[in-house]
């Protein structure tokens, strides 16, 4: 019984200055454990041997002298065991019951041998794969065992049972909540605080409160890996209705500010979700990602998926988002356009590779900045400074028809109206092919009497 | 009886603020800019001489404005050396929780400034506060209402206006009808029409703000979304139109990865289509392979108090296709291509000669595939009337932190323009550095050098080198703001597949 002391060695830290005492080598020596180890048969005595012990013999003449010291320290350990009780529970059990293998020499002994304890207690498994109600027979809640150290707890051995894959998924809550108010297999390794490295939830869940909060409990390495469900080509899409099903479970990991990473435009789908604050885990960190279809060629083509479904988009962007581009900062550089674009932008806007005026007021944007650069007409329309071809005057309709809106980026309506009005100048017809002359004098004849003044045509 | 109401109102408020929350992003830019200027000169018709296509130029050969019977021409000769330094600071603001359950407020406004040379002023920096929007918002499940500046999607891109907007919807039928009305805002500006930094020509101008209307109503399903929407803009002071345009926009899910969407817009002023599109699509499951082909047609758009639209422009119709390919992870391929055709003009003189077709042609690569570097490399070319260009662009980025990338690019283009003497070269290197903190801030700054040399022999060759700086600085503030860092425990979600 003697030898089950050494139970007790678990996790023990190095004694100082006492080295390993070899049990085999004195086996010749010691017929009894109690011997040197007293306190396991009688209350109130010491575990150890004091050096005085050692020195009988280690003396310098006898034999060479040993440097030992008992444990100053009290182990570190989180068994919930006592040598007096269990001899008194069973008096006939040896040390050597619990601290030697069977066969083998007088004190060959070892830290306990735990199959040993399971045999004694009706235990019919590997150590780690014991039943819930099983742990606590041996061992104090982690909270308890208040001298383990962090590093002690950071070396507790994973069970295979949590090596599952279901198990951090979900199986673990219902194992946790198998024995009221909290399964003691639990909180033999673990605390609150464990659980509060992932769970936003905690306040919610009674069989988290029902955990001591120790701040040992985060030793315990943990990696939880988003659920497979959130890497599916069409999570994004669907996650939102999925989130609404009564069986979700967003909100174990999830805060408030999950759904605000991206939802910056509609905050109230958060509301279901608690808030982060004190008492509940940090939570998944959500990074913000464009969705797989917003390709580079989305950018150019979004027009018409953006006006179908703005709500959609108003899950992640906000309108500040769109005004980004249409209506652009002064100072911005380089955004939509790529960089260097204004080197090149003239052959763009000739043949408006996008259509400049969704996004740029003309004439705040275009002609104040040609007007600097001095591209623009001074006067009226004159010839030479187009390809300094005389005839550009006389054969620009084509080129004016096709581009207008280049035309506008530098010229405003009184250099036409030199020559395009009825009222004087040359009185050229501007109109083109397709031209309602009835249509628009219906809706503004304003347009007309800039050129008819108030003799417009009826044809 | 005050008091007791003022009193009770104060209790209640503390309840009321718990649960309020606030986002604000301040954007702070700026870039510094110097380049070559103009100056205005003249010379005396009797002075010029016939430049190349006999159009009269200085002796010097830069090319002149004349008009007949007037005694000088007017040019542009290379000036004094001009600096821009467009500084503007941009905040988005939205606070909830006021309440009343469903109200919030958002603004967003912009003030700016060019602290450069005072004789330019830099686009849009004038005036210097302007207000993008500002509106108070009711949103319940089935409907949402709007009051003060907003802006909404309209047939024509963003429509700007002071006023009221409301949407009803029924989530279970997918349906959303939506109706504004307001006194308008100019195109794609944050100024109203009668402002005076949208003349900077001194040509007519609208004396009085439009008043706008518009409605929207729009159906989605799984497969099929469609929407209706129609505007009318009208000038108070006449009672006549501006503009009345409306449009159709769709898109199809018939089977997963495939899309077909399109829209097509009519001016009803002046019964012409505008722009229209139709576009087939396809995303590999991987999400490796995207292609697109499209049809489309574009016709500008001018509102009745210009006489622009009466000089008939002309559309053109394009077919283009796209290409994205990820062949291997880490490298991602871009290809992309148009042509296009103007319709007849019906203006041909032969006195010049204008092609009427165009097409633009570009690829691109990203190779991310090492750890720290990403690898860019880019081509592009597009020919047609008016101008053509072709470059290369390459890149390489490093990012030595996860928060903390650096990149430096390089590119070259050739610019031959047409109807204008301005062949040109250009060459441009710059760096960019970039810097997202963990918390609420993120900085980047870029420095580009653009050489750019006029392929001329005179003295309209000169050079228009450039240094362009440039920098972001974001704060993000806020009630919901995650401040901390990544738990231990927990990994990044996955980054969508590409």
């Amino acid at each position: 019984m003697i030898g089950v002391l050494l139970l007790l060695l678990v996790q023990a830290p190095a004694q100082a200055d006492s080295g390993h005492f070899d049990h085999a080598k004195h086996a010749k020596v010691f017929p009894s454990c109690v011997g040197c180890h007293a306190g396991a048969a009688r209350a109130g005595a010491p575990l150890y041997p004091d050096s005085a012990a050692c020195a009988a013999c280690h003396d310098g003449t006898t034999e060479r002298r040993v440097r030992y010291a008992p444990p100053a320290d009290s182990l570190r350990t989180n068994l919930r065991f006592s040598h007096i009780a269990h001899q008194a529970r069973a008096p006939k059990a040896l040390c050597v019951s619990c601290h030697q293998e069977a066969d083998t020499a007088w004190m060959a002994v070892r830290l306990p041998v735990v199959r040993r304890c399971f045999e004694c207690h009706g235990i019919r498994t590997a150590h780690l794969e014991a039943p819930d109600t099983a742990c606590a027979t041996c061992h104090f809640p982690l909270a308890s065992a208040s001298r383990l150290t962090r590093a002690d707890v950071g070396r507790f051995p994973e069970p295979p049972s949590h090596r599952a894959p279901e198990f951090a998924a979900g199986a673990h809550g219902r194992l946790a909540q198998a024995e009221a108010p909290v399964a003691a297999s639990c909180a033999t390794c673990h605390t609150r605080s464990f659980c509060l490295e992932c769970h936003v939830d905690a306040p919610e869940r009674p069989v988290i409160q029902a955990l001591a909060d120790d701040p040992r409990g985060t030793a315990i390495a943990v990696t939880l890996r988003p659920p497979a469900s959130h890497a599916g080509p069409d999570f994004l899409r669907a996650h939102g209705a999925a989130s609404r099903l009564p069986d979700a479970s967003c909100a174990t990991c999830h805060t408030r500010q999950s759904c605000l990473t991206c939802h910056v435009a509609t905050p109230a789908v958060a509301q279901a979700l608690p808030a982060a604050g004190p008492g509940r885990g940090t939570g998944a960190l959500v990074t913000r990602h464009q969705p797989v279809w917003h390709t580079p060629a989305f950018v150019r083509h979004h027009a018409p998926s953006a006006e179908t479904a703005e709500r959609t988009c108003a899950g992640c962007h906000t309108k500040s988002d769109c005004l980004e581009c249409h209506r652009p900062d002064a100072a911005a550089a380089a955004g939509y356009h790529p960089a260097g674009f204004l080197a090149r932008h003239p052959a763009a806007a000739y043949a408006r590779e996008s259509s400049c005026n969704t996004c740029h007021n003309p004439a705040q944007f275009c002609v104040s900045c040609h007007k600097s650069a001095g591209l623009v007409a001074t006067k009226t329309l004159g010839s030479g400074y187009h390809d300094a071809n005389r005839f550009f005057l006389a054969g620009h309709g084509v080129a004016a028809r096709q581009s207008l809106e280049t035309c506008t980026s530098c010229h405003v309506e009184r250099d036409c109206l030199t020559c395009h009005s009825a009222l004087g100048g040359r009185r050229f017809d501007p109109h083109g092919p397709g031209f309602d002359a009835a249509r628009l004098l219906k809706k503004n004849p304003e347009v007309c009497t800039a050129c008819h003044g108030t003799a417009i045509p009826t044809q | 009886m005050r008091r007791p109401l003022v009193t009770l109102a104060l209790l209640a408020l503390p309840a009321a603020l718990d649960a309020q929350g606030y986002r604000l992003r301040v954007d702070v830019r700026g870039q510094a800019v110097q380049y070559r200027g103009v100056t205005l000169d003249s010379i005396l018709s009797a002075d010029t001489v016939a430049g190349v296509g006999g159009g009269p130029v200085t002796p010097d050969g830069i090319a002149v404005q004349c008009v007949t019977g007037e005694p000088y021409c007017s040019f542009f000769r290379p000036g004094p050396s001009q600096r821009s330094d467009p500084l503007s600071t941009t905040a988005d603001f939205t606070a909830w929780g006021l309440g009343i359950p469903g109200l919030s407020v958002h603004v967003l406004a912009r003030g700016g400034a060019d602290l450069g040379d005072a004789a330019v002023s830099w686009p849009g920096t004038t005036p210097a506060l302007q207000l993008l929007e500002g509106y108070a918002e009711y949103a319940q499940p089935r409907y949402l209402i709007r009051l003060g500046r907003q802006t909404v999607a309209a047939p024509i891109g963003f429509t700007g206006f002071d006023g009221a907007s409301a949407t009803a919807r029924d989530a279970r039928l997918g349906l959303e009808a939506t109706g504004y009305l307001g006194w308008g805002l100019a195109d794609a500006s944050a100024l109203p029409v009668t402002s005076a930094a949208l003349n900077p020509l001194d040509d007519f101008q609208p004396v009085e703000r439009q008043l706008v209307a518009g409605a929207a109503l729009g159906f989605r399903s799984a497969p099929f979304d469609v929407r209706w929407s129609y505007e009318r803009q009208v000038d108070r002071r006449s009672d006549y139109f501006v503009s009345e345009r409306t449009r159709v926009d769709a898109a199809l899910r018939p089977l997963p990865g495939w899309s077909v969407t399109g829209s097509a817009m009519f001016d009803l002023a002046q019964a012409l289509w505008g722009n229209v599109d139709l576009r087939l699509a396809w995303q590999a499951p991987s999400g490796r392979v995207d292609a697109s082909v499209g049809a489309s047609r574009y016709r500008p758009d001018f509102d009745l108090w210009t006489i622009w639209g009466a000089f008939s422009p002309t559309a053109y119709r394009s077919l283009d296709g796209s290409l994205d390919f990820a062949p291997w992870r880490g490298l991602s391929l871009h290809v992309s291509g148009q042509a296009y055709r103007y319709d007849p003009t019906g203006a041909n003189t032969g006195l010049v000669e204008v092609q009427s077709s165009g097409w633009r042609f570009s690829w691109d690569g990203t190779y991310s595939g090492f750890r720290r570097w990403t690898l860019d490399a880019g081509y592009h070319a597009e020919f047609g009337p008016g101008a053509a260009s072709r470059g290369f662009t390459a890149g390489v980025g490093y990012a030595p932190l996860e928060r903390l990338s650096l990149s430096a690019h390089a590119g070259t283009l050739d610019r031959p323009l047409e109807f204008r003497l301005d062949d040109a070269s250009v060459w441009m290197l710059g760096g960019t550095v970039e810097y997202r903190s963990a918390g609420r801030w993120s900085l980047s700054a870029d420095a580009t050098r653009y050489g750019e040399s006029r392929k001329r022999p005179d003295a309209a060759g000169f050079d228009w080198n450039q240094l362009r700086l440039s920098g972001r600085l974001s704060f993000y503030f806020g009630s919901e703001v995650r401040a901390g860092g990544i738990p231990e425990a927990v990994e990044r979600m996955p980054e969508a597949p590409r």
